[in-house]
């Protein structure tokens, strides 16, 4: 009995499964969006396409994923929990789902009411998040990186999300604010601030557990948060300022500490333990490589910032880091994730008195494995199609939406046979209890 | 293994969950009041904390350079 004490405090599995789930279909309509526009959408980084697709993406796809992640693991990892998190978990996809439309609606059509809704829906839903989460941390001392570097990524959160508003206002009611300044600065604190320190953090839990890999030093992990943190403020400085060498210092620093980062965790990747890689790792292999080549290229533009000019160079940097780096850190993770929420779950309603399915048998491995050869070949094809586009553009969204549609059914499977083992051991249990 | 605060250790660094758990609450089962076991993790395991209290047991924890946290539990 003392062994299923340790589960009684987890979230329902429909609080994190829900953002799962309605995730991947926002991938999918980026790609979808991708292929209808064709060629036009990689003309530069400011089309109303591009900038559609890249936010179904880090809102629709992104955001919710990681939400969804800190509504469970908060109380794993730093002994938090969240009042009401099916509630919360509730207000909050269908914020993000409904922002991250009504967003990618305005840029499409440049109408000032979809665009104001979007800011406003997202910023309501980000307020009810921040204002939870950071209520359940109070009082939580920061005694692991995994911890501080959470509340870290929050500050990142919130600067990312107000900088975004005020954007989507600007675009929307012609305010005067120095638009390409404020978005490279929502896109540094959202990717880097958030996302970055956030992946940081979670990776100083998961990479060891799942991949049985060494531990991420002590003192680089500590730190981490705090220079990225550091780094962003001087970049932020720079750019307000208009002080170019402060803001290109600020942009070099950061792109170090991922590199960095990305480094150090292939380097424990190859002194893992267990023998044979798994879809996981190889998502994560993916990831980080597509990190670095990024990263370097950021650091090129912060030497020499011409480079930042040339055709193509920020839809590259772009799909790299979001496409190429982000969305493998967060499927692989969802692929281990998700059968470990199943049979934690599972073993839990067996009271054990009947044991869980093992948890490879939430998800396929060769299933697993084909989608991520899929989402790859998406990839490789979205990066060509940034230098051919005629010819690429729509094969790459079909590709895209396509992988994305297949990681959506992987899960959606996993999620079936978990309702499946359910009703089967509340049958047994049933069963057992009627059995005099 | 052994270490120089206990001789009662789980070196739980390159176990898959749930073994840590388990592995810790069969060796507590083992001890007498008052002995002390160390479990070894790359993670502070709160879930695991919270049963300790439910259960009456002492544990201070400490990160290690190497990223291993050193969990000593008193029985």
């Amino acid at each position: 009995m003392q062994a299923m004490l340790a589960f009684e405090n987890a979230p329902p599995f429909s609080a994190p499964l829900r953002f799962f789930l309605s995730a991947p279909l926002f991938a999918v309509l980026a790609g979808l969006l991708v292929a209808f526009e064709g060629p036009d959408i990689f003309a530069s980084r400011w089309t109303p396409g591009a900038l559609a697709a890249t936010h179904l993406i880090t809102i629709g796809f992104m955001l919710q994923i990681m939400l969804g992640a800190l509504i469970q693991i908060l109380p794993v990892v730093a002994g938090a929990s969240l009042q009401r998190p099916l509630a919360v978990a509730r207000v909050v996809n269908v914020g993000l789902s409904a922002g991250a439309l009504l967003l990618a609606a305005g840029f499409l059509s440049g109408r000032p009411a979809l665009l104001g809704s979007a800011a406003f829906i997202l910023g309501l839903t980000m307020l009810l998040f921040l204002a939870v989460t950071v209520t359940a941390l109070i009082g939580v001392p920061s005694t692991s990186p995994t911890i501080r570097g959470i509340k870290f990524a929050l500050f990142g959160l919130l600067a990312a999300v107000g900088l975004g508003i005020v954007l989507a206002l600007t675009l929307a009611y012609g305010w005067s604010f120095p638009m390409v300044a404020l978005a490279d600065l929502h896109a540094a604190w959202g990717l880097g601030g958030w996302a970055g320190v956030l992946l940081a953090a979670m990776a100083y839990v998961v990479v060891p557990m799942f991949q049985l890999t060494p531990g991420y030093p002590a003192r680089a992990s500590w730190w981490f948060p705090g220079f990225m943190l550091a780094m962003l403020l001087l970049w932020s400085a720079g750019l307000l300022a208009d002080w170019p060498l402060l803001a290109r210092l600020g942009q070099l620093g950061c792109a170090l500490a991922g590199i960095a980062f990305a480094g150090l965790t292939l380097r424990l990747q190859g002194k893992r333990r267990r023998a044979r890689p798994d879809t996981t790792y190889r998502y994560w292999q993916m990831g980080l490589t597509a990190a670095i080549f990024a990263l370097f290229l950021l650091s090129a533009a912060a030497i020499w910032p011409a480079a930042a000019d040339l055709d193509g160079w920020a839809l590259i940097v772009g799909v790299l880091l979001i496409a190429g780096g982000f969305i493998p850190f967060i499927a692989g993770m969802l692929y281990k994730i998700v059968p470990f929420l199943s049979w934690m779950h599972l073993q839990n309603c067996g009271q054990a008195k009947v044991p869980a399915p093992a948890m490879n048998k939430m998800l396929s491995e060769l299933g697993m494995h084909r989608q991520m050869l899929a989402y790859a070949a998406a990839l490789a094809l979205l990066l060509a199609a940034i230098i051919f586009p005629a010819g690429l553009a729509r094969p790459a969204g079909l590709a895209f939406a396509a992988a994305n549609g297949w990681l959506c059914l992987n899960l959606a499977g996993a999620a079936l046979r978990y309702r499946q083992h359910r009703a089967d051991i509340e049958a047994k249990l049933a069963a057992r209890l009627s059995t005099p | 293994m052994s270490h120089a605060k206990t001789p009662h250790v789980v070196d739980a660094r390159y176990m898959e969950p749930p073994g840590p758990f388990v592995a810790t609450m069969e060796m507590l089962d083992t001890l007498q009041v008052g002995e002390k076991m160390l479990l070894l993790l790359f993670r502070e395991p709160f879930p695991l904390y919270k049963v300790l209290r439910q259960n009456g047991h002492a544990y201070e924890s400490e990160l290690l350079p190497d990223g291993t946290f050193e969990i000593l539990i008193s029985r």
